[in-house]
């Protein structure tokens, strides 16, 4: 879910772009720090960006509405890497998405990732995390992750219209109200439908190569074992 | 094959011209765009350049008016919410349902216009850059930035395996359709995870192969590239600032303009 160029006014745009450019900066200090430590992981974050893209130009069937709606894969992101890293993988795919697809803009790129690279992942993996900690279900908390990543993301972005247009003094919330409920229509689906598939995938990921997620530390080798047992 | 702008783009015969020319012309639509409060300079600026996209770019017209309704309808959806809820005053028309009323006024209608405005001149502008400048182009000028060396580097090798992938993905897409795998909702969400999965292993795969790969040819941490120097010609220069100050005069003299 993006917000298309010149859908903000310039102070909104300016705003977003301050709010993002920080994270951001951030994002790379960190990402320098990892890579100082681990070669390798240059070469293996690029690639799972590129993946990121392709998930989400893949179209998802959609039972409720006829709209195309796809994937934004920032929560598989976010449980994979982390929501530092995810932030500069995530506004390298939005520009992309922009100059490649068409797809959100670059007067709106700070808003657009203040949305989806830095709220929406970072919701995701604080919940991701402490679900872990509780003991929760593994494909459960994936599949609640990724959809709480889409619904932040799409309340985020509801958010930043009605901050941006509005009627009287007041009345935010009633514009929030408007644009939350209209795109609830296309974007709940969505939520629903990435949970579910990025849970799929993770299943699919334990079965054949389970060793990349204990490199990534996204699971401990016991919590793989244990998963495989009641596969079979 | 899923077809990108930068396919366009690097056949493009505008792409020979000074990349931070195309940046400016772009970049300059856009701010101003945003910047004026009547809907007639960013629909002047839409009309400007989708002619220089068309007539200079080559782009031919039906393949514009495809690429530009991609964006149509998230920006149509909104142009609607904010007629109706932005601005205050008598209302041009109302209806009502479940006993809340719903209406546009004068203010609200005026300001969906411009935003539907500022977003097909900012979409032809970003379209402008799109068509005519391949992203390796524009790696070059990230080059010359500030920009630190690891954000770079991993744009650049993203944007390789982003094709990679894609034929990938539609490969195996394509494969899963001629066995049904599409027909129906079931068998479409199931066909979309093992393709999920599927290029979620082979991207890791490839991941580790490019490291190996890069690394015996002695990677350092660094990617050199080859950056065509581009001169700015004195016709580029005239045609490009007469549109900067045709757009500027029209921004100064609309300034007050209202539709309704």
């Amino acid at each position: 879910m993006h917000i298309m160029e010149g859908q903000l006014p310039l102070i909104w745009s300016a705003f977003w772009f301050a709010f993002s450019i920080p994270v951001i900066i951030y994002g790379i200090y960190k990402l320098n720090k990892l890579v100082s430590e681990r070669r390798e992981v240059v070469p293996l974050i690029a690639v799972a960006g590129a993946f990121i893209f392709v998930l989400s130009s893949l179209k998802l069937p959609s039972a409720v509405t006829m709209s195309s709606s796809h994937p934004t894969g920032t929560g598989l992101s976010a449980i994979l890497f982390g929501p530092a890293i995810t932030s500069v993988l995530g506004v390298i795919v939005l520009l992309y998405q922009a100059l490649l697809l068409s797809h959100g803009g670059l007067s709106t790129l700070g808003a657009n990732t203040a949305s989806m690279a830095i709220i929406g992942p970072f919701i995701a993996y604080i919940f991701y995390k402490s679900a872990s900690k509780a003991g929760m279900n593994f494909y459960l908390n994936v599949f609640l992750a990724t959809a709480l990543a889409d619904l932040a993301t799409y309340i985020v972005t509801s958010l930043q219209l009605a901050l941006a247009y509005h009627g009287d003094y007041g009345s935010y919330l009633e514009s929030f109200a408007y644009f939350a409920g209209i795109f609830a229509l296309t974007q709940i689906p969505v939520a629903i439908m990435e949970g579910a598939l990025t849970a799929l995938i993770m299943k699919y990921v334990i079965q054949i190569k389970s060793d990349t997620l204990i490199d990534l530390k996204v699971l401990s080798a016991s919590a793989v074992t244990r998963l495989k047992e009641t596969m079979e | 094959m899923v077809q990108v702008l930068d396919d366009y783009a690097i056949t493009s015969p505008l792409r020979q011209k000074n990349t931070l020319l195309k940046i400016a012309i772009a970049s300059f639509g856009i701010f101003m765009g945003l910047l004026s409060s009547s809907p007639i300079t960013p629909l002047f600026i839409f009309a400007i350049i989708s002619f220089s996209i068309i007539f200079f770019g080559k782009i031919p017209i039906k393949t514009y008016l495809k690429i530009l309704t991609i964006p149509a309808s998230f920006v149509i959806t909104s142009a609607i919410i904010i007629a109706f809820i932005s601005g205050s005053g008598q209302n041009l028309f109302s209806f009502e349902i479940f006993g809340h009323t719903f209406g546009v006024n004068k203010e609200g209608l005026n300001m969906a216009i411009l935003v539907l405005s500022r977003s097909f001149g900012g979409t032809a502008c970003l379209f402008f850059l799109a068509l005519t400048t391949p992203m390796i182009d524009l790696f070059a000028v990230l080059k010359m930035t500030k920009l630190p060396d690891s954000l770079i580097e991993i744009s650049m090798m993203m944007y390789r395996y982003i094709f990679v992938f894609l034929d990938v993905a539609m490969g195996i897409k394509y494969a899963q359709t001629v066995r049904l795998g599409y027909r129906d909702f079931k068998t479409s969400f199931r066909s979309l995870v093992m393709l999920g999965a599927n290029l979620f292993i082979r991207s890791w795969e490839q991941g580790e192969k490019l490291y190996l790969s890069m690394n015996s040819r002695c990677y350092e941490g660094k990617l050199v590239m080859y950056d065509e120097k581009r001169s700015i010609e004195i016709p580029e220069i005239l045609l490009a600032f007469s549109f900067f100050t045709l757009v500027i005069a029209i921004f100064y003299f609309t300034r007050d303009v209202v539709l309704f």
